[in-house]
């Protein structure tokens, strides 16, 4: 080997290791700096995103518009008289709290958020979203949609218009999870690798004769920390039993190939 | 020389942009170009070895700055089994291994058969996938490799792989615009024929 390679090797497995040994703090501060420099790019790649949507749109029929302008419309007039009633339950529910003499008031304050895109790793499955630290958003707080549980806030970009979303399909994300209507209690989190078609998750620490059955409705426990209780996560597709343990699978509430606008839970007493 | 390894440093920095706006295909098991190692193994090819040590440093830590996951969190006493995190530097590694193992044909692109090349980087992504997902089965344990998995590894490679003769071709337009020759032998012959 020439001497100029073998010192090129050797400064190469020097910077490895120096690589390797980063904390996790290190690394935070790293991937900071790096989405920093790529921010600029990232802005202007997601606006020109928007304009080639924005015009895709302008491009189809009146008709078709206005179709669905009237559907938006008696839509918005059915969620309203939905949202009414829900408001006089919250009211009844905030009163009857009281009386119970509780503590403290329900709180669940939420931000608002799109999904920008979805992170180019391979192995893991995140999203951006448009909101950050400028909107009080930190890391651990769960993620959700109108239809249940997304994930967490995994990063905050420097700017603090940006965060990464882990995904309740990766595997890293666990989530304390009960079945409904039984007093089964596991951890649910993603699978690893690819996946064909919609993803499933797999509920884990089951006792080993869990009375579990197809389509119970799995919720979040609310311990652990991070989410909140009874926020929906799926329905049990199949129940492996074991002999230490049972294992479920579970078909996510969310539809993760279509994530539009999302809520980041800032703070709940629920 | 210093001029085209300049510009592939630059052009590797560019893949890392363009990258982040690549979507996955859904359709196709969830695979996607990996353009950002794509650049890489092809530039691996056409340069020295210390050049494409410092493309395989800045490759990898780059990625791995891109694509690190945060810590856990959460009470310990419930998640007692946390999923471990994959070392942020792995990258590095790889990407220098694929790099040597691109410059294992140089000679063969050096005569002007960058076609071997093209072919070696979809087996070389292949196998960077292969590695890579073995680690994460290592570090986490419990073993699983799926159907679906090994299709999207192998819809990865052949995907990224078909980009391939693009990425020469923007190389081989930039060593001319550099005044510096990727492959000498090829021109020599050339010259010789003419």
């Amino acid at each position: 080997m020439k001497p100029l390679n073998l010192i090129a090797l050797l400064l190469f497995l020097g910077g490895a290791v120096w690589a390797l040994t980063r904390s996790d703090r290190s690394v935070r501060e790293i991937q900071n700096a790096y989405y920093g420099a790529m921010a600029p790019f990232l802005k202007s790649g997601s606006k020109l995103e928007t304009r080639a949507r924005a015009f895709l749109k302008e491009t189809r029929h009146s008709k078709e518009l206005e179709a669905e302008l009237e559907a938006t419309r008696e839509q918005l007039d059915r969620l309203r008289l939905i949202e009414s009633r829900f408001r006089a339950l919250e009211y009844e529910n905030l009163q009857l709290r009281h009386a119970l003499d509780f503590k403290k008031a329900t709180r669940f304050d939420v931000v608002a958020a799109r999904v920008i895109r979805r992170n180019p790793a391979t192995w893991w499955q995140t999203v951006e979203i448009d909101a950050g630290s400028k909107r009080g958003i930190g890391t651990q707080l769960a993620v959700l949609s109108n239809e249940g549980l997304v994930g967490k806030i995994d990063r905050i970009d420097n700017g603090g218009e940006r965060s990464s979303v882990l995904l309740l399909t990766d595997e890293k994300c666990q989530v304390s999870a009960r079945v409904e209507g039984s007093p089964e209690v596991g951890i649910l989190s993603g699978q690893r690798g690819g996946f064909d078609g919609e993803p499933v998750l797999r509920l884990r620490f089951l006792s080993p004769n869990a009375a579990v059955r197809t389509g119970q409705r799995v919720l979040t426990t609310g311990r652990g920390g991070i989410f909140q209780a009874n926020i929906l996560l799926g329905t049990i597709d199949s129940v492996e039993k074991g002999a230490l343990d049972s294992e479920a699978l579970v078909r996510p509430s969310v539809n993760f190939a279509d994530l539009g606008a999302v809520f980041v839970v800032l703070s709940s007493d629920s | 020389m210093i001029r085209y390894s300049t510009i592939t440093i630059l052009l590797l920095l560019a893949a890392f942009i363009v990258q982040q706006f690549l979507p996955a295909f859904t359709g196709l098991f969830y695979s996607r170009i990996l353009l950002v190692q794509l650049v890489f193994l092809c530039c691996a090819v056409t340069v020295g070895t210390p050049t494409m040590l410092l493309l395989a440093f800045l490759g990898g830590f780059f990625w791995d700055a891109q694509c690190a996951l945060g810590p856990h969190g959460g009470d310990p006493e419930i998640y007692s089994q946390q999923v471990e995190n994959i070392r942020f530097g792995y990258s590095i590694l790889l990407f220098g291994a694929m790099g040597f193992l691109m410059q294992g044909i140089q000679p063969l692109f050096k005569q002007g058969k960058w076609q071997f090349s093209a072919l070696l980087s979809g087996i070389a992504v292949l196998l960077y996938l292969a590695a890579e997902y073995a680690i994460i089965n290592f570090v986490r344990g419990d073993f699983t490799l799926t159907r679906a998995t090994m299709w999207q590894m192998a819809y990865t490679a052949i995907l990224t792989m078909l980009f391939s003769p693009l990425v020469f071709w923007m190389l081989f337009r930039i060593a001319r615009a550099c005044d510096h020759s990727i492959n000498p032998e090829a021109g020599r012959r050339r010259r010789r024929a003419r």
